[in-house]
């Protein structure tokens, strides 16, 4: 991996958003931080580490799409546009999904479409953020090899420290042609593992999830134990909305305005609705809230996806403990399970 | 194409949740929560996730629509207008002012709601203005107002964790106000004790640790019940009601007469389960007490209200932080509609109409006469109209004919109307009865203040155009009434200047304006000298009326209770996943999937007795309507009462409802009537309630009729 020093991260942004719709997270108005797209003349400073609650897969795999139009005689299949987009700024959490969500979609038109446009630049945490615990799910602080096209690397806590920047690929190495930059330094690997660890530290305590996934994957939580969180789950489809690596989706028919063509749409999915798994008959192999509760944690933690997907479906950005009003995300189940399973 | 977020408010319930609309090619595609929302911190409920379905240009009415022997068709603004104002004028000439009216939407903003209410005093000069508060929170707004002087929520939903005890009566709160249901969730997991009032065994009722399973209709002998105990252990404080509280002696005196052995009789709730919650409560340094329509849809709504408010008086849990009376309002802008004066009975900040200085300010503020006589009730106009009394009507938002009382009744007074109005996003079954129908904006499409029920007034921002050629009501008001022949009247240059008229003419609002109601994340009323930042709890120090009023109430039993021939009580709730009459929610295919099968749900005893097991067709009728649908077995159901949400187009609960009404407000009694329940033949489709009409019209019988054919 080659790496360059940067003085500064505006630098690079400004050049990239000549040739890219470009996106960063930043505050909004309101406070909430969320992405919102730059203009190679925007004078704002970069903000540095910032978490959108929204995750980036909206950015691959749309809310809700176009996917084929039938006029009677022809299926035709809408692609999106292709026009290219740069992430400014990925979390390595947020990167480690995507990719995740690469080998889901490998097939997916639509997907592929939007992400082979897409350069992926991501930054290092050199801290935790709130109720983030990627140690734990071995994706983050740092960037991960592979996940992104470019990495930008703080050389330092300060506000104003410089950076380097790294290229994994030739995708990344084209972007950054036409800006003059400097080799780093032969120290910067073991600066960027210093940094990594010294984070690493600074995470709170998150044994309870690894115990919480061991009963998991054990097979020690009981039914009823299920049953007792699935009165708390009012499936709002928050948790499956906001997780960046969930990816179901729903198919259905729309008429167009002047009704000679069908269209077909999908829009994102939630597995904790209970017509999800429906079948005609109206017989339900989920029936009730427990179960499909247990469904969604055993996805996000069973080691029985790990072959498929190389990894555990959770990325540990801590998204669904914010979101859910039923007080069932990742820290509160984990918890709940490490202690009813030990005592 | 990138997407871009617009910050915003939710469009659905009343507890104000913050919301990014994900705006892609001018079309809203999604939603995003805001983490830093002061209420939601980043969290919505189904149907705040399906916003962007609700507003689909796709089924939107984009034209004035005039209907031409019995066919719509499409119209200029500028004829549907002029032919409104002619015939509006025509009927104030022949029947007199009162003739006409306008029914406001909970659903629109503040400036709408502040421009039908101006629209109906100072252009059609009548006070016959009102609108679905009447039929979820009037009671709140009457009993309220009596005993403490005001008729809002006391408190905030920060109130929630600063309570030490949680009172939830008559609300199926994680359903209906499902964020503020999930902070009261996760209050009770940090160790707030959680007290739950209803029949049913709603969700919170199932993690309380107090659940008191009171008989259909029994409010009044049960909170009279739990303040007797009170006073017989001296639980009361005594301080707050020597200095803050008035008529203590003949309280005390009147609820001896709710001994526990009767309490427990008439409520179905043992005497160790009212001691406790009466202990509990009592004994709170902080008691955080909601409420909503289990309370309010009967007709002793006001005295419900005024028998929780005595209970809460009693112990003096108010006018601190983390605890209060909370109604906890239905709509997005029910409060703010309150508020703004669509009622028959107050101007915007609740001035009196019959105030003759009220009427004084207002007339000269707006330089023009306004009316001097109260006006109609939605259900009043109604009731005219099928006299013959009231020929036109403009409602704005509103789909009366499903969510109304008493369907048939509703529809008849439509029909005996010379001219209706509606003006909505899509087709409604309402719009159907319209002679016009005029193309409104949605929430997404225009700027504007919704009122949330802990009184925060936030902003909504425009996302995208409204389709086609709709407008914001308040901009279609503008309109009628330059072809009224009033155009100076109400000729604002956008939403913020008609904020400002309003702010200007109340003291509440007085402090508010949309600058500094962005840059504080919203304001709570009252916002004035006084109370700069917003008033996060009322009554700190004094009520509005002084001193806080305990009122004797009596317990008296449902109109309408279970006999021989109608054998069960049927009372309505809602679903988490639809709301109101699903013109919104049921356009989401997510949502629409999650409609159950069946809409009755009972419980398997008395199921098993009706030899029904889940999901069988089923014939629900009572002295009023006759629907069919399936049955849905529900453990969480008392015996003897069934239970269905009004949602439902096909199979109206409110075919089956009771319009009889509270005196004092009209609020109808939805939560209880008697009905006749029956299997139908196994494997028959249950009918619509369309398809049941037309049978019936074929048959030539009556439509109550119908079910003993039928059957």
């Amino acid at each position: 991996m080659q790496a360059y020093s940067l003085d500064k991260a505006e630098t690079l942004r400004a050049h990239l958003a000549k040739t890219h719709c470009l996106l960063e997270v930043r505050d909004s108005d309101e406070g909430s931080p969320q992405w919102q797209q730059i203009t190679s003349d925007d004078k704002t400073p970069f903000c540095g580490m910032r978490v959108a609650q929204f995750s980036p897969k909206a950015f691959f795999f749309a809310e809700r799409e176009q996917l084929f139009t039938f006029d009677g005689r022809e299926f035709v299949t809408t692609l999106p546009d292709s026009a290219p987009q740069a992430l400014f700024a990925v979390n390595a959490c947020d990167l480690t999904a995507i990719a995740y969500q690469d080998r889901f979609f490998a097939k997916d038109q639509h997907y592929q479409r939007r992400r082979s446009a897409t350069l992926l630049v991501g930054i290092d945490c050199l801290s935790p953020c709130d109720g983030g615990f990627c140690p734990s799910v071995d994706a983050g602080p740092a960037v991960r090899e592979h996940t992104a096209d470019l990495i930008l690397i703080p050389q330092s806590k300060e506000p104003d420290a410089a950076w380097f920047v790294a290229v994994n690929n030739s995708k990344g190495a084209a972007a950054l042609q036409g800006l003059q930059l400097q080799k780093a330094p032969a120290d910067w690997q073991q600066l960027r593992n210093t940094h990594e660890r010294e984070a690493i530290k600074a995470f709170p305590d998150a044994s309870y999830i690894l115990t919480g996934v061991e009963h998991l994957n054990a097979g020690r939580i009981s039914a009823e134990f299920w049953e007792t969180l699935g009165v708390q789950c009012l499936a709002c489809s928050g948790c499956t909305s906001l997780c960046p690596t969930c990816s179901c989706y729903t198919t259905y028919e729309r008429n167009t305005d002047d009704d000679d063509t069908l269209v077909t749409e999908r829009c994102w999915d939630s597995c904790l609705y209970d017509g999800f798994q429906r079948e005609a008959s109206g017989h339900n192999p989920s029936a009730t809230p427990g179960h499909r509760v247990e469904r969604f944690w055993q996805h996000k933690f069973s080691n029985d996806f790990v072959a498929e997907f190389g990894r555990y479906g959770c990325v540990g950005c801590g998204r669904c403990e914010q979101t859910c009003p039923g007080v069932i995300g990742v820290h509160s189940v984990m918890r709940q399970i490490s202690k009813s399973c030990t005592t | 194409m990138p997407i871009k977020s617009i910050n915003t408010i939710c469009p659905f319930c009343g507890v104000g949740c913050g919301m990014g609309l994900r705006v892609s090619n001018q079309q809203v595609i999604g939603v995003e929560p805001l983490s830093q929302h002061p209420i939601s911190h980043g969290q919505l409920c189904s149907k705040g996730w399906s916003t962007a379905f609700g507003i689909d240009p796709r089924d939107r009415i984009t034209t004035p629509l005039i209907k031409d022997d019995g066919r719509f068709r499409v119209a200029s603004w500028d004829e549907a207008l002029s032919l409104i104002a002619s015939k509006f004028k025509q009927f104030i000439a022949e029947s007199g002012n009162d003739a006409v009216g306008v029914t406001s939407s909970a659903r629109a903003t503040n400036e709408d709601n502040y421009a039908t209410q101006k629209f109906a005093r100072a252009v059609l000069k009548t006070n016959n203005v009102d609108h679905c508060a009447r039929i979820c929170h009037s009671p709140s707004v009457a009993g309220l107002k009596k005993t403490l002087g005001s008729g809002a929520m006391s408190n905030s939903a920060d109130d929630i964790e600063k309570a030490d005890v949680i009172v939830v009566a008559g609300a199926d709160s994680t359903e209906n106000h499902a964020i503020l249901g999930g902070r009261i969730m996760r209050a009770k997991f940090n160790g707030t004790k959680l007290i739950v009032i209803d029949p049913r065994e709603t969700r919170l009722a199932q993690l309380a640790d107090l659940h008191l399973q009171l008989k259909l209709g029994t409010n009044v002998a049960l909170f009279n019940g739990l303040v007797n105990i009170i006073f017989k252990n001296g639980w009361e404080n005594t301080a707050f009601l020597d200095e803050r509280c008035e008529g203590l002696d003949a309280l005390r005196e009147y609820v001896k007469d709710y001994p526990i052995t009767k309490v427990s009789e008439i409520t179905g709730v043992t005497g160790i389960q009212l001691i406790e919650a009466a202990r509990i409560y009592s004994h709170a340094r902080a008691a955080f007490l909601a409420y909503g329509m289990g309370i309010t849809q009967y007709v002793s709504g006001t005295r419900n209200v005024i028998a929780v408010s005595n209970l809460v008086l009693v112990c003096g849990q108010i006018g601190r932080p983390g605890c209060g009376i909370n109604p906890l309002r239905g709509q997005n802008n029910v409060q703010g509609a309150c508020d703004m004066g669509c009622l028959p009975n107050v101007y915007p900040d609740y001035q009196d109409v019959l105030n003759k200085d009220v009427q004084h300010k207002f007339s000269k503020a707006w330089k023009t006469e306004v009316p001097t006589t109260p006006g109609l009730t939605s259900l009043g106009m109604s009731r005219m109209a099928r006299q013959g009394h009231f020929r036109g009507l403009i409602i704005f938002g509103e789909d009366p004919v499903v969510t109304d009382p008493d369907q048939n009744m509703v529809a008849s007074g439509f029909k005996a109307m010379d001219l209706l109005v509606v003006v909505e996003l899509t087709l409604t079954e309402t719009a159907k009865y319209a002679d016009l129908i005029l193309p409104a904006a949605s929430f997404a499409e225009k700027n504007g203040t919704f009122t949330n029920c802990e009184r925060r007034v936030q902003c909504i921002h425009k996302a995208v155009a409204p389709p086609g050629q709709a407008l914001a009501d308040w901009q279609i008001l503008s309109k009628l009434a330059e072809h009224m022949g009033c155009g100076s009247l109400m000729n604002w240059p956008d939403a913020e200047a008609v904020f400002m008229e309003m702010a200007a003419l109340t003291n509440s609002f007085s402090g508010m304006s949309y600058a500094v109601i962005e840059q504080q994340h919203g304001l709570q009323w009252p916002c004035n000298r006084e109370h700069p930042a917003g008033t996060p709890y009322l009554h700190k120090n004094r009520f509005p009326i002084g001193k806080a009023k305990l009122m004797p109430v009596q317990h008296t039993d449902p109109v309408e209770m279970p006999d021989e021939e109608y054998p069960f009580y049927l009372t309505t709730n809602r679903l988490h996943f639809h709301y109101g009459c699903g013109s919104m929610t049921r356009k989401s295919p997510l949502l629409e999937r999650e409609t159950p099968d069946g809409i009755l749900f009972i419980n398997p005893h008395d199921a098993h007795k009706l030899k029904l097991i889940d999901h069988s067709p089923v014939a629900a009728w009572s002295r009023r309507g006759y629907i069919e649908t399936r049955a849905v077995l529900s453990e969480h159901m008392p015996r003897g009462v069934v239970t269905m949400p009004y949602h439902f187009k096909e199979a109206p609960s409110n075919q089956l409802t009771n319009d009889a009404f509270d005196p004092i407000t009209k609020m109808p009694e939805l939560k209880a009537c008697a009905v006749a329940i029956k299997a139908l033949p196994t494997g028959q489709q249950p009918r619509t309630i369309n398809e049941i009409k037309q049978a019936s019209a074929i048959k030539g019988n009556a439509d109550v009729e119908v079910h003993h054919a039928s059957l």
